[in-house]
């Protein structure tokens, strides 16, 4: 049977917007699609061996634990650095997807370090962008959409040549002009999108999954799910987030 | 008792009339308006209280000042509502007579709306005292506002993120609230909740603490949140003598030596319940009570522990406390029972992660095959991210999804959270799928066989939809008459 290991970083910290959810749907998909899978915890201050992980998954945090995380993960910067030249698969939402940037700009102009994984900077906002989401991908081809829920007050600016994760079609994305959401580079996958993402948008989960197992050296051979509850989900949740009616009723206080 | 009226307002001359003809046009319009609404057959409005406001800004500060026993407040996530019914209950026993809010009416609005709805149209209140609920972000508005003598928190966990932002931007509304407070006033706090004791107690002020010294069976739920087991004073990670449930217990800190406060109200023993009541003995100070306690589940504990703590910082005898609680019935949608034809209904709002695991902790208890029915709305009330739902603990249930004889998703969202179901490993056949709630409680309800019970689990306004349709069918009051 094909088998990875995910490495959960910091669930203690890291898990502010159902990012338990992301992993529920990919321990569960794997199961439905025969592949083994071994979660590994990584807490502050454990030893990480990068080598032996296939997946990252790094979820959002409150301020107050972000900065912690990020020291943390600044010594293992040139280790994740090559990880993800090598194809390692890194999934990682909200403010785990700033810190994988090169920099943040606080709102009083102070510059804080990324881990310079990949080509973009996030400054702060004065509003928070918050609601309902729906982008359209071109991780396939023919694109796919990707519905989840977005809430930052950062604003992300990709780099030149780094690749969105997806057009918005609803809701406010990167920065909130632009009209990208998230970014791509090799394997590695950052956005705003929680909801949780991952239950919702199943053939994100299995692209994940794929992708670990070609790191491993597998091939990806799909079950024959049916994924029609998600699928129809989805759908519920395209037409709910583009409804006015909905809209109105869901800002009104 | 000295009682003062819009005769006793201090500023003479123009200011003062002028200022008297924008409160009464405040609340007269504010009443009118409650008027309206209550015919339009939507309790638990906010309107009248918004509008009133906006035409004398000072409305509230100046009808909470007319109450000669002044305000209690009380906030925290979970157990606001009951905590609030408890207390009043034990007010009344003492021959208090209270203004309170509806749990919907919790923000600055509703409160106002509140106090316009008992002032009289010359200006009066009959009232001595207020006892509110309010929501965490509004306590600092409301305590500049109100000036409570008391300030009740009941516990911070993890709730609706997209509203109030993160559970340190909570914390920081609680202390500023806190500091609000008048000097000479008093507050209590949960001693099992780090991030409460954590909090720097003001100077002058008294500070009441309350606990549980039960020997509880270990919490095996999959909490998120964990982060809240964080040292308040160093960040270090607590240690765990005693873990009742999320980050709630006996906790001490390994590296700078913070540990749990004794508490001045103390559970020391609770029974096993029969017929839904517990006996628990409480220790006060310089005594101990015994209560037969007729609301379930641990956190019910800490309700009456907060209840009991802000009676006797108002030097309320224990013996009207006692008696008092032991009249106890569930608030609005809290384990709220109904009887239809043979069947039992159990609605159990549903809002946040701890909340809804205590819920499910409930449901595993029971020993006979239920029917399950999870209404899930994203308005404003409930909460617009629906995220939360996958830090429920919703696998305990999965693990024995033949326990039950029916499962159904309902509300805006009750797609995810039919996916939701179907992740938390039950079959994705199990599930009936009907956004309507109206619809899906009459069909839950007529395939629960006759001697058991259908649990609803709704957000909160898939809850009042809920109330709306059992009123149609014959079973409970109007909710705005709770």
């Amino acid at each position: 049977m094909a088998g990875i290991k995910i490495y959960h970083l910091y669930p203690d910290h890291l898990n502010l917007y159902g990012d338990r959810g992301n992993m529920i749907a990919l321990c569960r998909r794997a199961e439905w699609h025969n592949i083994s899978i071994e979660v590994v915890p990584v807490r502050p201050g454990d030893k990480m061996a990068l080598s032996q992980c296939d997946l990252l998954f790094m979820g959002g945090g409150q301020d107050s634990d972000q900065q912690m995380v990020a020291e943390d993960l600044k010594k293992r910067s040139s280790e994740l650095s090559s990880a993800v030249e090598d194809g390692m698969v890194i999934f990682a939402v909200c403010g785990s997807y700033q810190l994988l940037g090169s920099h943040y700009i606080t709102g009083s102009g102070e510059k804080i370090g990324g881990l310079e994984l990949i080509n973009l900077y996030t400054e702060a906002g004065t509003k928070r962008l918050i609601g309902n989401a729906v982008i359209n991908c071109s991780l396939w081809y023919p694109t796919k959409t990707l519905v989840g829920f977005e809430n930052h007050a950062g604003k992300t600016y990709l780099g030149p040549g780094l690749k969105p994760l997806g057009q918005v079609m609803i809701g406010h994305g990167n920065n909130g002009t632009d009209k990208t959401e998230g970014a791509v580079y090799k394997n590695v996958i950052g956005t705003y999108l929680h909801g949780s993402l991952l239950p919702k948008n199943p053939w994100l989960t299995d692209f994940l999954l794929e992708k670990a197992l070609a790191y491993r050296g597998q091939d990806f051979i799909p079950a024959n799910l049916d994924d029609s509850l998600e699928e129809q989900a989805h759908n519920a949740f395209i037409k709910l987030a583009g409804s006015k009616k909905h809209k109105r009723m869901s800002t009104r206080a | 008792m000295h009682k003062k009226s819009m005769q006793g307002h201090k500023t003479g001359g123009f200011l003062s009339r002028l200022f008297k003809i924008k409160l009464l046009a405040g609340l007269w319009t504010g009443k009118l308006l409650l008027i309206i609404t209550r015919l339009s057959g939507r309790g638990g409005t906010t309107l009248p209280g918004r509008i009133a406001q906006k035409i004398e800004p000072k409305l509230t500060s100046y009808l909470a000042s007319l109450l000669p026993s002044g305000t209690l407040l009380i906030t925290g996530t979970n157990g606001k509502t009951t905590t609030s019914a408890l207390l009043s209950g034990i007010l009344k026993e003492a021959g208090y007579r209270c203004i309170n809010n509806q749990s919907g009416s919790n923000l600055s609005w509703g409160i106002a709306s509140s106090l316009v709805a008992e002032t009289s149209l010359s200006g009066h209140l009959r009232e001595d005292m207020a006892v509110m609920e309010v929501d965490e972000g509004a306590l600092p508005g409301v305590t500049g506002s109100m000036k409570p003598r008391g300030i009740t928190i009941t516990n911070i966990f993890r709730d609706q993120l997209d509203r109030y932002g993160e559970v340190d931007h909570v914390l920081q509304k609680i202390k500023t609230g806190l500091d609000l407070q008048p000097q000479d006033g008093f507050e209590v706090i949960n001693a099992d909740d780090p991030s409460l004791t954590g909090i720097q107690a003001g100077q002058h002020k008294k500070r009441w603490l309350y606990g549980l010294e039960l020997d509880l069976p270990e919490d095996t739920f999959e909490n998120t949140g964990r982060d809240m087991k964080a040292c308040p004073h160093c960040k270090e990670e607590l240690q765990y003598e005693k873990l009742f449930y999320a980050h709630l217990g006996h906790y001490g800190c390994h590296s700078c030596g913070y540990k749990r406060p004794k508490p001045d109200i103390r559970l020391m023993k609770a029974s096993e319940s029969v017929n839904g009541v517990t006996a628990l003995q409480i220790e006060l100070p310089g005594e101990t009570a015994e209560i037969k306690f007729p609301l379930p589940g641990t956190y019910n504990f800490y309700n009456l522990l907060a209840a009991v703590a802000t009676a006797k910082a108002l030097d309320i005898p224990t013996t009207l406390i006692t008696s008092a609680l032991e009249k106890s019935v569930p608030s609005f949608g809290r384990m709220e029972f109904f009887e239809a034809g043979g069947k039992t209904i159990i609605i159990a709002l549903i809002k946040n992660p701890v909340g809804a695991n205590e819920v499910i902790r409930t449901i595993l208890n029971q020993s006979d095959k239920v029917n399950l029915l999870v209404a899930i709305n994203d308005k404003i009330a409930d909460g617009t991210d629906v995220s939360w739902l996958w830090d429920v603990d919703f696998e305990q249930l999965g693990l024995v999804k033949d326990s039950f004889s029916g499962l159904y998703a309902s509300g805006l969202r009750a797609w995810d959270m039919a996916v939701r179901f179907k992740y938390a490993g039950f079959d994705p056949g199990q599930v009936s799928i009907e956004e309507n709630t109206e619809k899906a409680v009459r069909s839950a309800l007529e395939v629960t066989p006759p001697g058991s019970k259908l649990f609803i689990l709704p957000s909160y306004t898939a809850m009042l939809e809920i109330r709306r349709t059992l009123n149609k069918m014959g079973l409970g009051k109007p909710y705005w008459e709770e």
